[in-house]
């Protein structure tokens, strides 16, 4: 139906009355057309292209007489973007900020992607951070940390968090990072655990705080997912502890629903926890029955298996949409 | 008579449009309940994040469930499993209808997963059953009328793009079957797909088929971007007649027939675009445009272009961010009926505007109906609102 038909249709059913009708049709005739999301999607576009580009001329020029001067320009852009930033930061709040200037979370942005490629040069041409390797994603992820807070950024955020648990990866084990799979390490598994722990805690402290509680669903979205994929490789490759990662999983699952059912301030949102409870829990118990309970060579087990928990699985999801939803009324 | 109510379809469109204009304050809060009160929706409200899972889960049981009878039944010529597919297929559409009616389902994962498992089912059994050894293009060809019988039934949109997919790879093979084939494959592409956005146009807009519509419009308009681009079309071509001119000694893509043509269009299309889309005020051919202005960036850099990759992109990333803020600054007060102040179709916004509503909701301690649980992650429409085409 049109606005058109549909403004009649109410008219007719005495819902409006001509006045509003006309007062409706001739809003929408003259509302101009939002290109709002169109131009920050272009915004966002030309940064990757631009750092990237940028990244790439510094990589292919290394060994040219020019690279300095590039590298100047690149250390320049940086700043300009950050000093840009700085002077349309919106002000200090620990509630969402609300002004904010169209630019300067773009400028930001900007700023924190030149600074990772004028980091990694500094330690590829001076070797900074010698051998300590995890001072490379520690100090990003400590400063881009700052910024996401100060400045109210939540993709700021998302790149502190991940350089974060890049910098567990490498600290513990760092010969083979980033080009193995760390998973097969007691030691980084432990420490994954840890962090995951450690920012959850932190996270839901500065909830209750009160401090930029809008964070909270970005933090602990990382931190559950850390949590929950390091407790499923423990489970699949140390077969030694699995009384404790199989206790560990059941606990995280049953800590992720739980928080689901309780978040209030953003109800949309929370219900990844129970989809992320349910995905990993199953993949967990998916392993461990046909690892140890299924009978082998028997194929009919295993398609009862999977017909019996796919619909236990469908009944909770249901469930839960209704015990969640009447919890909130 | 459809797989869903249509009524509460259309109920839902008129709701939503009230919210819009009571978020607008054009409405009352009574003129908004009246509303919601007058037009009943009933289907159940439900969670994005929870239709995911539910879809995962319900495929997981159903191919359970399959296995299961094909074990049991030890059921391994290929004729029986053709019709043992079918049988289960069609069981399977039943359960689908008596678990919407019971539940109230609408595209709540485990309908659109008994929908995707339906369609394969009958599709797959159809073929294995009647055509074992055919070529590509007839297989198509009688998977086509199913398609489209399931799209008439449920409107469902994954099931639209298969059979998208499957008209064009029905017509380009056929096209191929051709001598001159390959030479008119783009011309066939365009043609086919010009015509179905022209359909789409034609056609009275129906709530039900909404985003099966308005993914056809976005995969005919994509599509003749792409016949009409010269790299898709050298390479298209490159890709068909490789093996027998690498024989040859051919060893890189040779020149198309009609350069000229394909270079006007790969350059043209995309402007003509724009052009339409700033005109009529259309979400979609205005986002098309943009994309199709990068192809052609892009396909011109690769037969002509100079520079070295990092300073195309670097210079590419410069003019784009300047585009987008001497946009954002040109449009800060509304000019030719365009404005960067974001409305109802904004995702953003619309996340905001129901958070802000469920605090306030909880705050007041009114129940309302579900409202916390309104706000759709995986079904929205791409696109928002302009690609539907009837609020321009």
């Amino acid at each position: 139906m049109s606005p058109d038909d549909l403004l009649n249709d109410l008219r007719q059913r005495s819902i409006l009355n001509d006045e509003q009708r006309q007062r409706i049709a001739a809003s929408e005739r003259s509302r101009p057309f939002s290109l709002h999301w169109e131009l920050r999607a272009l915004l966002y576009a030309g940064i990757l292209l631009l750092s990237s580009g940028l990244g790439l001329l510094v990589y292919d020029n290394f060994d040219h007489v020019g690279h300095g001067i590039l590298l100047l320009i690149i250390a320049a852009a940086c700043v300009v973007s950050f000093v840009f930033a700085w002077l349309n930061r919106p002000p200090w709040t620990t509630e969402q900020a609300t002004s904010r200037s169209a630019f300067g979370a773009y400028a930001l942005l900007l700023a924190c992607l030149l600074f990772l490629t004028l980091e990694g040069y500094a330690q590829y041409q001076y070797n900074v951070f010698g051998t300590r390797y995890g001072l490379v994603t520690f100090v990003p992820a400590m400063l881009f940390l700052a910024l996401a807070y100060r400045f109210d950024h939540k993709g700021v955020l998302s790149m502190a968090l991940t350089a974060l648990i890049s910098w567990v990866g490498i600290t513990v084990r760092p010969l083979n990072f980033y080009f193995k799979t760390n998973f097969f390490d007691q030691k980084v598994v432990f420490s994954a655990i840890g962090l995951a722990l450690v920012i959850g805690a932190v996270a839901l402290v500065l909830e209750r705080q009160r401090i930029k509680s809008h964070f909270t669903l970005t933090h602990l979205t990382f931190a559950g997912n850390l949590l929950l994929v390091a407790l499923l490789a423990g489970l699949f490759n140390f077969e030694g502890l699995l009384p404790w990662f199989m206790a560990g999983l059941a606990a995280g699952c049953w800590l992720a629903d739980r928080y689901a059912r309780q978040e209030q301030r953003n109800r949309a949102g929370s219900f990844l926890f129970l989809l992320m409870s349910a995905v990993y829990g199953y993949i967990g118990l998916t392993y461990l029955y046909f690892k140890y309970l299924h009978p082998s060579g028997n194929a009919v087990a295993g398609y009862v298996y999977f017909i019996v928990s796919g619909i236990v699985l469908i009944a909770y999801l249901l469930y839960q949409r209704r015990s969640v939803l009447h919890e909130s009324i | 008579m459809r797989a869903y109510n249509e009524t509460w379809i259309e109920n839902k469109n008129v709701v939503g449009q009230a919210e819009r204009w009571h978020s607008r304050s054009l409405l009352t809060d009574e003129q908004l309940a009246t509303v919601r009160k007058t037009y009943p929706v009933g289907f159940q409200t439900m969670n994005g994040f929870l239709e995911i899972g539910l879809f995962i889960f319900t495929i997981i049981a159903t191919g359970g469930v399959f296995l299961l009878f094909v074990e049991l039944l030890s059921i391994d010529d290929s004729s029986v499993f053709g019709l043992y597919c079918l049988i289960f297929g069609t069981g399977l559409g039943i359960l689908n209808n008596v678990l919407i009616r019971r539940h109230k389902f609408y595209r709540n994962g485990v309908d659109n997963a008994l929908v995707m498992a339906t369609t394969a089912l009958l599709v797959g059994g159809f073929n294995s059953q009647f055509l074992a050894d055919s070529s590509l293009w007839l297989w198509c060809l009688v998977a086509l009328p199913l398609l489209a019988a399931v799209v008439w039934y449920y409107g469902d949109t994954l099931v639209t793009f298969i059979a998208l997919a499957v008209l064009y790879t029905f017509l380009f093979d056929l096209t191929l079957e051709a001598s001159f084939g390959r030479t008119l494959l783009p011309f066939v592409g365009l043609a086919v797909s010009s015509g179905l956005f022209l359909a789409t146009q034609r056609s009275r807009q129906r709530a039900y088929y909404d985003d099966a519509v308005s993914l056809t419009q976005w995969v005919a308009l994509g599509m003749v971007l792409a016949c009409g681009n010269y790299y898709v079309v050298r390479e298209t071509n490159w890709l068909i007649v490789r093996s027998t001119l690498i024989r040859s000694g051919v060893l890189s893509p040779p020149e198309i027939n009609l350069p000229w043509l394909f270079w006007l269009l790969t350059v043209g299309l995309p402007l003509v675009y724009l052009w339409q889309g700033f005109v009529r005020k259309n979400r979609m051919l205005i986002i098309l445009g943009v994309l199709g202005v990068a192809g052609a960036v892009a396909t011109i850099r690769y037969y002509v272009g100079i520079l070295p990759l990092n300073v195309h992109l670097t210079l590419c990333g410069l003019v784009l961010i300047s585009m987008a803020v001497g946009g954002i600054r040109y449009l800060r007060s509304p000019r030719y009926g365009f404005t960067d102040v974001p409305d109802e179709d904004s995702p953003d916004e619309f996340l905001v505007s129901s958070a802000v509503g469920t605090i306030a909701q909880t705050a007041a301690g009114t129940t309302g109906r579900d409202q916390p649980d309104d706000v759709k992650f995986g079904g929205g429409k791409f696109g928002g609102g302009g690609a539907g085409g009837g609020y321009s």
